[in-house]
């Protein structure tokens, strides 16, 4: 007998979507003792299958059919009432964005406590310390006193697992719950959910668009696609003999460990980087100095012709701060930044001009990268006409560009906000290529992008470096991208690069304790995603 | 370019109130345009006997103490009103968007200095420095509409510098940054067209609350004297309200209904530019 | 630790609010020697520029043939030992004058802020409660109403209605001339009185915080931790008050601060419909006399109290949010 089972489940859209259900004939089980994962790529329906379940759907999404049972009733036929005795005490939900999901305005003591009141339980503070100290926070009465914004994303994600589990519900969603943390933090989360549901024995039904992490925890496996599931099995089964077309799209799409080119740098430094020092203050005020926070303080790194460097870090790490450095967007007080044979940190602003042509940028947010009041081929033009070019010939150039990053000519005259974020993404690179750069800095260019949409981004930019001779400074957190796409990579941490080599040798025998973290932290590291065919 | 403009008309006529405020408007407009025509005689004339009640004796709306025509005066207002609330707040926002920008990009010292100076007259209560302004300087169009204007910009200038602060750091001013372009493009190109958009929304409550600040102003007798204006009506009636009670009553109708369309209209742009936020009402 | 570092806001505050007030002071002192004409005739005032002898009193008093540095130094001497001046049309300083007034403002003020704090955040929960519905649409078209009519307007129709046709209030002063009330019965007597003009200085700004309430909360309503507490199955009355309306304060008691601030500059037009005896009518007597040392003096006490109300609302914000640090 199952612990919850979903049955025919269809929701539907608001008319003017791009499809008419966010999810259609939807069914699954969930047993006790197993962790069931939900995988899906942004807009699949996998988070409004878990609000449905526990009856927190938006009033505009509509159930149209189906049932889920849950101790033997049907939680679709449940009055408000009776459906929110349940929430809470039987079935305990976390959500994604642990900076935002809990209440700046009262004690996380108080809030952990109110779990237990509202079902009728006593919340005494005992109890909630004990709650605390389960999820292997430490100083529990610290942390019940204090407000959310003392603590870090991955305390408050422990918290909200507390306040889920504090009445020992029978089953937990876990929607995304890592996805907006460290990956360091991530792997400590992923270790206390499996303990806990070894320990207790609940059902959890974890979403996730990670494959890395179904590898890590997963017991079976659903793939959604569209809104609808495309693939179950058991995990083994599914990650390593996937039969479905997309899931075995999506697995494909998982950067793999091997990197397809050696490269062999050779000639004088392209970019060199010495004793850069950025040091941000933070809460200064009239009288009272405030708190350095060094943001880079021993980031030395060289950079060839035709090179790719990753710069590897979490977030905090500075590796965005030294990219930014580069391009004087942020301005170091100390250091050199070599660039061919000119010091590009003692440059005055309009001395900048020539350089700008030569070093260009790729940025993170593909929706906050481009001016949505512009049309896309002025936008890819404007570079080569400030530096000189004619209008028209730039409106050329433009339409070559979309061409290179497999746009159709038409984009040009369209807005940023027709497209999706993968064609956004290639828009941005087209850009920066208008001005035939000789190095690219990609600052986490895919991070913000699903895995399959990726994979193609990925794919271009390696195309496009070995077409255009490019030297790149790639940075990134994820570890399994800087394996894929860099020759060298260099490991950041608090301002500091820890180590940095050829990246094969790196992942393969790290030096470094942190580096050592980091590679244990690749969720799912063990598992060797098939190889099947596409590269 | 059309189609965003077409987005943008659909969107706000469908809100009703919008729509509704807008006609409104447009008959207020109507009526400042051919008070001439309609009542071919200065509102300041004597038309016939006084206090007469609304509908006797050709009076559309009654006649005051003097004998002038309650509609006439409306109608003339209407000029005073939609005149002095358009200059000063195209005055208030002019002035507003430059010291708001100039604090937004530039930062820094200058930044706090500008927002000291914000400061100082968003402390102030704003009508009495208006009243102080006015009775300084001798109550005239340019007066007032000068004192309504200082004391209408610092909401400007706040919103145009929070844009600013955060839309310098926004990705594709610093994309424009690292293409090497000037700081002028950057600022006219990039950042403003994006930061304009509340103003839209802000500059048409603006012109209700000057219409509201000179009706104040002109209630309490600082309103240009050549001029006929609605709140000047309503003070002229209030000695004599048992006996004229249509003289305070029908300028203040017309104060009210401009007022609010030039807030449903507000609303409007607001709900256009927003949708999202619109789709949830 | 708390204690010190709330000492050490306070100070920087009252540093600052001092600094204010000596801002206003010198736009005060500006003014007077902008306005077209004398600056000793401005400051005698209408009644005053007609007597050469007090027109000369004042120039020596000011030192007006001084250069302007040291006439800026008289001044604010002048001000700071609580000087503003003397009216001539009055023979008394203006000082004493705003004095024996400030409490009947107050009272009035006072009243009209319980009044449309306590109203506006009730009825624009209640708006924000029932969105979409027949109570949301009342409380909004109402709040648009309210917000859309001029205070003296509202104030004379007031008048018309409960006054003239109905007979019900008083419609001008603060108390029945005359009659000798004591205790008890003076209160209600000036109760009697105070309803109509609180009324009319309260509605315009009840309609301001319910349309702040309900926005704040329809904002806060779709934030994650009100989904967290859903979750967690708090019953919705719960999620309302402890998570929605909580949060939903904090923007409320900061505009609604800055509004507040207005209200009294307001208050001019509603003692002046309701010749209720405080500073705003004193100003419009002042003003229609062109007795330009009044006008100035209440600007400046209108403002300093502005500025302490402004110091209270930051207080109270800092007490209510915790991650405001006050330091």
């Amino acid at each position: 007998m199952s612990l919850l089972t979903v049955e025919n489940l269809t929701v539907a859209l608001p008319p003017g979507g791009d499809r008419p259900h966010a999810i259609e004939d939807i069914s699954f089980t969930l047993d006790t003792s197993e962790i069931l994962c939900i995988v899906g790529e942004s807009g699949s329906g996998k988070s409004v299958s878990s609000a449905a379940i526990m009856g927190l759907l938006p009033p505009a999404l509509k159930v149209l059919q189906g049932r889920i049972d849950f101790e033997g009733r049907d939680l679709l036929g449940l009055k408000t009432a009776e459906m929110r005795l349940l929430r809470g005490s039987r079935i305990g939900m976390i959500f994604q964005e642990p900076m935002t999901a809990l209440n700046p305005l009262m004690r996380v003591g108080d809030q952990i406590a109110e779990v237990l009141k509202v079902h009728g339980a006593r919340g005494s503070e005992g109890r909630v310390r004990e709650l605390i100290d389960a999820v292997q926070l430490p100083d529990p009465e610290r942390i019940a006193r204090s407000y959310p914004h003392l603590l870090s994303g991955g305390q408050r994600q422990r918290v909200m697992i507390a306040m889920a589990l504090a009445l020992e519900p029978a089953v937990l969603i876990a929607d995304e719950p890592t996805t907006a943390l460290d990956v360091t933090t991530q792997m400590q989360i992923l270790g206390l959910i499996k303990e806990i549901q070894a320990r207790r024995g609940m059902g959890v039904l974890f979403i996730t668009h990670d494959f890395g992490v179904v590898a890590e925890i997963a017991d079976r496996v659903a793939v959604m696609q569209h809104g609808r599931i495309v693939e179950t099995g058991p995990a083994s089964d599914v990650l390593n003999r996937p039969q479905h077309a997309y899931t075995r799209a999506l697995i494909a799409a998982v950067p793999h460990r091997a990197r397809a080119i050696e490269e062999t740098p050779k000639g004088r430094p392209v970019l060199e980087l010495i004793g850069v020092k950025k040091t941000y203050w933070r809460g200064g005020a009239l009288f009272a100095p405030g708190i350095a926070v060094p943001a880079v303080s021993d980031a030395d790194i060289v950079l060839r012709k035709g090179e790719t460097l990753g710069l590897v870090g979490e977030s905090g790490s500075g590796k965005s701060t030294l990219a930014r450095c580069v391009v004087n967007l942020v301005h170091p007080e100390q250091g050199t930044i070599r660039f061919h044979d000119t010091d590009l940190r003692l440059l005055q602003r309009r001395h900048w001009k020539p350089f700008r042509q030569r070093i260009q940028m790729v940025f993170q947010d593909p929706f906050a990268s481009l001016n949505p009041r512009r049309r896309v081929g002025d936008i890819i033009a404007e570079g080569p006409v400030a530096h000189g070019m004619d209008r028209a010939a730039a409106l050329r150039r433009a339409a070559e560009l979309l061409a290179l990053v497999q746009l159709d000519a038409g984009a040009a005259e369209r807005f940023p906000h027709e497209f999706s974020g993968g064609q956004r993404q290639r828009i941005g690179i087209a850009r920066a290529l208008a001005l035939e750069p000789e190095l690219l800095i990609a600052d986490e260019p895919v991070s913000a992008l699903d895995v399959s949409v990726q994979a193609q981004i990925l794919a271009l930019l390696e195309d496009l470096r070995q077409r255009l001779g490019l030297t790149m400074l790639f940075i990134t957190h994820d570890l399994r991208v800087a394996a894929q796409v860099c020759g060298r990579v260099a490991v950041m941490q608090r301002g500091v690069i820890v180590e940095q080599g050829r990246t094969a040798e790196v992942f393969a025998s790290p030096q470094h304790p942190y580096t050592q973290s980091l590679l244990d932290s690749i969720p799912g590291r063990h598992w060797l995603p098939p190889v099947s065919g596409a590269a | 370019m059309n189609r965003i403009l077409g987005e943008f008309l659909t969107t706000f006529l469908c809100n009703k109130g919008a729509a509704v405020g807008l006609a409104v408007l447009a008959l207020v407009g109507v009526a400042a345009a051919t008070a001439g025509f309609l009542f071919p005689f200065s509102p300041w004339d004597m038309r016939g006997a006084p206090f007469m009640p609304p509908g006797e004796m050709d009076f559309l709306l009654g006649s005051d103490s003097l004998g002038r025509d309650v509609a006439a005066g409306i109608a003339y207002g209407a000029r005073v009103s939609l005149l002095i609330g358009a200059v000063s707040t195209v005055v208030a926002v002019v002035f507003g968007i430059t010291l708001g920008a100039v604090a937004g990009y530039a930062g820094g010292v200058v930044d706090d200095a500008i927002m000291r100076f914000t400061e100082f007259f968003q402390t102030v209560p704003s009508f009495l420095l208006a009243v102080v302004l006015v009775a300084i300087f001798s109550p005239s169009l340019a007066s007032i509409v000068a004192a309504i204007a200082i004391v209408s910009w610092p909401p400007v200038a706040r919103v145009i510098r929070a844009e600013f602060l955060s839309l310098r750091s926004r990705e594709f001013v610093q994309a424009a940054e690292v293409l090497g372009r000037s700081r002028t493009a950057i600022v006219f190109r990039e950042i403003l067209p994006n930061a304009l958009s509340p103003i839209i929304v802000l500059a048409s409550l603006m012109v209700a609350s000057a219409i509201l600040l000179e009706s104040g102003l002109s209630f309490l007798g600082l309103g240009d004297p050549n001029q006929i204006s609605w709140g000047f009506m309503i003070g002229a009636g209030r000695s004599v309200i048992r006996i004229a009670w249509w003289m305070s009553v029908f300028p203040g109708v017309a104060i009210f209904l401009t007022v609010l369309a030039l807030n449903l209209v507000g609303e409007g742009f607001s709900d256009a530019l927003n949708p999202r936020l619109a789709r949830r009402r | 630790m708390g204690r010190m570092r709330l000492v050490r806001f306070l100070a920087l505050r009252v540093v600052k609010m001092v600094a204010m007030v000596f801002a206003i002071v010198v736009a005060n002192f500006l003014l007077v020697h902008a306005a077209p004409g004398d600056p000793a005739s401005v400051m005698a005032g209408e009644a005053g520029a007609a007597d050469p002898q007090f027109l000369a009193q004042l120039r020596t008093q000011f030192g007006l043939d001084q250069p302007l540095s040291t006439q800026l130094w008289v001044y604010v001497s002048h001000v700071a030992r609580g000087d503003l001046g003397v009216s001539y049309r009055q023979q008394r300083p203006v000082a004493s004058l705003i004095a024996e007034r400030l409490s009947a403002t107050l009272l009035l003020n006072g009243t009209a802020f319980v009044l449309a704090i306590a109203g506006g955040i009730a009825l624009g929960a209640l708006a924000a409660r029932r969105v979409g519905h027949a109570a949301d649409s009342l409380i909004t078209v109402l709040a648009l109403g309210f917000y859309a009519t001029p205070i003296f307007w509202v104030g004379l129709m007031l008048v018309l209605v409960f006054s003239v046709w109905l007979d019900w209030l008083p419609s001008f002063g603060m108390n029945t001339v005359g009659a000798d009330f004591t205790g008890l019965a003076a209160l209600a007597d000036t109760a009697s009185y105070l309803v109509l003009p609180a009324l009319t200085l309260g509605l315009f700004y009840m309609a301001v915080y319910a349309r702040l309430t309900r926005a704040a909360m329809l904002e806060v309503a779709s934030q994650d931790f009100v989904r967290t507490a859903r979750a967690k199955g708090v019953p919705e009355g719960g999620v309302q008050r402890r998570h929605v309306l909580r949060n939903a304060l904090l923007p409320v008691i900061t505009f609604g601060g800055i509004q507040a601030g207005q209200l009294i500059g307001g208050s001019i037009l509603v003692e002046t419909v309701f010749a209720w005896p405080g500073i705003g009518r004193l100003a419009f007597d002042a003003l229609l006399a062109r007795d330009y040392q009044i006008l100035l003096g209440v600007f400046l006490v209108t403002s300093v109290l502005v500025l302490v109300f402004n110091l209270l609302t930051d207080l109270l914000y800092a007490w209510i949010d915790p991650r405001v640090e006050v330091m």
